[in-house]
């Protein structure tokens, strides 16, 4: 009688491919394309009404000058929420869960930025720059309007990642879409910023 | 008929301002007509970019993948 050992070929457990990129991001870099040829619009269409504007002289002299020193305070916060978010974004791809913090602290960084937009406004609207009162005042609204549409609303995005993340229900590819969302609206801030108070 | 559009055709290349036939290149006003031409560039080349620099990314990646599966099975 003689003992057979059995040989069980060892196999590899096979590997999940990696997605080339995750629906989510792949979604929201489409809506990203989408919004940025929004702005692109209405930059397009400031440069335009500005360049003919009567007599070349921009803004109206009836309107009030848009607080450029006083926005550098409000372009700091948001440039500094992207940074942190960057920095929140890279250590929990790498594997670090612990980072509520920063994400809470690029949250709230974006609602100082929101909250100081709101302010400045409420002063334009006293010395009469409205959404009627001319071109400039309908340009102002309607570019820094739908800028601060888009933070409002990524902010409660941003929110909710944090709240999933608390509760330890945040994938990484959730992470990446919200944070190209923001990304966004802090890279597309410098352009109107300049463009539109300078 | 074609002779008569092609010489229709040369006639607005030749004479565009006379015949007003592209308002972006040839507004009176010096500075809008550089605004015009600097939208126009923005908003053609933007999109263009935009999916260019996709593509390139997209491209990268892949080989990253493909390296990173070679390299798992030596």
């Amino acid at each position: 009688m003689t003992a057979r050992a059995t040989i069980i070929p060892f196999r590899p457990k096979p590997r999940r491919a990696e997605k080339l990129i995750s629906n989510g991001v792949l979604g929201m870099l489409l809506f990203v394309f989408v919004e940025v040829m929004l702005f692109a619009g209405f930059i397009s269409a400031f440069v335009i009404i500005k360049s003919r504007a009567v007599g070349s002289v921009w803004p109206p002299p009836n309107q009030p000058r848009l607080p450029f020193e006083e926005t550098a305070v409000n372009t700091s916060a948001l440039i500094a929420s992207g940074i942190v978010l960057l920095i929140a974004h890279r250590l929990y791809q790498r594997g670090k869960e612990s980072v509520g913090v920063l994400l809470a602290l690029a949250t709230v960084l974006g609602g100082v930025f929101v909250w100081l937009q709101g302010t400045e406004w409420l002063a334009l609207i006293r010395e009469g720059l409205t959404l009627t009162s001319s071109n400039y005042g309908a340009l102002f609204y309607t570019i820094i309007g739908a800028h601060a549409a888009h933070a409002v609303v990524a902010i409660c995005v941003l929110a909710w990642a944090w709240l999933r993340m608390t509760r330890g229900r945040l994938s990484r590819e959730a992470m990446s879409t919200v944070s190209l969302f923001w990304y966004f609206v802090v890279l597309v801030w410098p352009f109107l910023y300049f463009q539109v108070y300078l | 008929m074609l002779g008569a559009a092609g010489a229709a055709v040369a006639m607005v290349a030749a004479m565009p301002e006379a015949l007003h036939a592209c308002p972006v290149c040839f507004d009176r006003d010096d500075e809008a007509r550089i605004a015009f031409l600097a939208t126009t560039g923005l908003l053609t080349l933007l999109p263009l970019g935009m999916v260019l620099g996709t593509g390139a990314w997209l491209r990268r990646r892949a080989r990253e993948l493909r390296g990173d599966e070679g390299g798992g099975e030596e």
